[in-house]
């Protein structure tokens, strides 16, 4: 079976509200966007959750341990035993762990965030392999270029190159996905470009785009994909 | 809190020398027009020379010269930062024979002229972003700040920096480049480290800094803070870059129980007084009368 569902939210550390402390409230609408979209995956047979990381195709189970302490929370971690998952797997267990899907068997994957598309593309159809129906979870940022207090600062082309992804994810365009450039991505500093490229297998999904802004200067995305 | 063990090097710079347990405040005066804080308030030569006589009658041990805005902002090529730097750091040395001269660069091409100039340290803040800083600094007989930034290229913000472990990473980083500095040449009693607050750093990595900051003492190299008014502080207490003054004091008063010998601050007076006090405190001076419910 192929995959039926997907979601597709962003991992900045700010948006675990122990992180944020105080500006907790200030992702309130983005935190919710995204369990809304993973809560839709329940009633996939399993889930798969995808995301950057050093290099692809590391796969781990339900139980590998993430922390927020290199980020100077050391007491929001998920899983069990020493940290092992980078922070963009550990963000979206952190978010599945509260959603619907939480009971879900699931296994994590790490695609290099400088992975070619052809590999990408790859990881994809293997996620996709087997007689289970799948749901995906991807974790992705747009760019962290995006304004005059952005992290980087501002590139002229990195509102364009969010909105072109916006409105793929919003229509479920792999296509436009999986043409994505690298060198342009990288220079963008969107760090989502390699994980939705894995998404990019993905046939016969309808999208919904639940969430699109840069409050901080960099570009969070959440999308809903389901069966028609 | 127990009193820290008092077991601190001689601190050297220029023709000053700081004994354990002695503090050095060194005023921040930005020959730039768009800093985060003074906003250009001296970017002019004669307000530059106030600035400095102002400070020195204050209480400031040390002055620091910048002539580059720290964060992003409009480059700024060598030449504009000499013609920023060098004549003035002459025109302080003229005026003020025995002030400390520090001037704040990332470039050694900078370090050079401004040390040929009379300037005593070189604050490399962006940790030998270039290679030849230390070798810059031994050839004009200045000390060295060695700073951590987390591996960030100058002028750039820090995203989503992680640590495993924040204040092992600084000092691992700072002795590296202090040890690097005594091989290149600079006098070993005119180096001092930085654990460099913000820069390469999220709020939490700035408090636990603060926090620790004995583990940086301990390593034994003067440490010197430059917390004043800085995102950490305002983070912390959400209050913008005109109203960290307190949180400040509290920061660097921290920052001086828990061992740090040099502090870089925009309010000289607040800052001596509370250095003197803390001073006493930690028993490394006298207080200046103590008249009271003794006659």
């Amino acid at each position: 079976m192929p995959v039926v569902a997907a979601a597709v939210c962003p991992h900045p550390p700010l948006l675990v509200p122990a992180v944020a402390s105080g500006a907790a409230h200030e992702l309130d609408d983005l935190r919710a966007a995204c369990l809304t979209a993973i809560d839709q995956l329940a009633a996939a047979d399993r889930l798969v959750i995808v995301g950057s990381g050093p290099v692809t195709g590391r796969w781990y189970d339900a139980t590998a341990a993430g922390s927020f302490g290199p980020y100077g929370a050391p007491d929001v971690r998920v899983g069990s035993g020493d940290p092992v998952l980078p922070l963009s797997l550990t963000m979206g267990s952190w978010l599945v762990e509260q959603s619907k899907t939480a009971a879900l068997p699931r296994t994590l994957v790490t695609v290099a965030v400088d992975e070619t598309p052809e590999s990408c593309l790859a990881l994809g159809r293997s996620v996709a392999e087997g007689p289970d129906r799948i749901a995906l979870l991807v974790m992705g940022d747009g760019s962290a270029r995006r304004s005059e207090h952005s992290p980087v600062h501002l590139h002229p082309r990195a509102e364009i190159f969010d909105t072109t992804v916006a409105a793929a994810l919003d229509s479920a365009d792999t296509t436009t996905l999986a043409a994505l450039d690298p060198d342009l991505a990288r220079e963008l500093q969107a760090a989502g470009r390699a994980p939705w490229q894995v998404l990019a297998v993905t046939t016969g999904l309808s999208g919904s785009l639940l969430y699109h802004a840069a409050p901080y200067g960099v570009g969070y995305f959440v999308a809903l994909w389901t069966t028609p | 809190m127990a009193e820290p063990e008092v077991r601190e090097r001689v601190l050297r710079l220029g023709e000053r020398v700081f004994g354990p347990g002695e503090f050095a405040v060194m005023a921040i005066v930005n020959r730039t027009p768009d800093s985060f804080y003074d906003r250009g308030a001296t970017f002019a030569t004669d307000a530059a020379y106030e600035a400095i006589d102002k400070a020195v009658a204050d209480g400031a041990d040390l002055v620091d010269i910048g002539g580059v805005k720290a964060g992003y902002g409009e480059p700024v090529s060598e030449d504009e930062e000499l013609r920023r730097t060098v004549d003035f750091v002459a025109g302080i040395r003229q005026r003020h024979p025995r002030l400390i001269i520090s001037v704040d660069t990332y470039r050694s091409g900078v370090a050079r002229r401004v040390g040929q100039a009379g300037a005593n340290l070189i604050n490399d803040t962006w940790a030998g972003s270039d290679p030849g800083m230390a070798e810059a600094a031994a050839e004009v007989g200045a000390g060295l700040v060695c700073s951590h930034v987390g591996g960030l290229t100058p002028r750039t913000d820090p995203h989503r920096m992680a640590y495993d472990d924040v204040v092992a990473d600084v000092i691992r980083t700072t002795t590296a480049l202090a040890e690097h500095a005594v091989a290149a040449g600079v006098r070993p009693d005119s180096i001092v480290i930085d654990p460099t607050h913000d820069f390469g750093k999220n709020t939490w990595q700035s408090l636990e800094l603060t926090r620790r900051l004995d583990e940086l003492a301990a390593t034994g190299w003067p440490v010197l803070v430059a917390v004043s008014n800085k995102d950490f502080i305002g983070e912390t207490l959400d209050l913008p870059p005109g109203r960290r003054g307190s949180g400040t004091l509290a920061a660097l008063s921290i920052s001086a129980w828990l061992g740090a010998r040099v502090f870089r601050v925009h309010d000289v007076p607040a800052a001596r007084q509370a250095l003197d006090l803390i001073a006493v405190l930690r028993g490394s001076a006298e207080p200046a009368g103590t008249r009271r419910s003794l006659a």
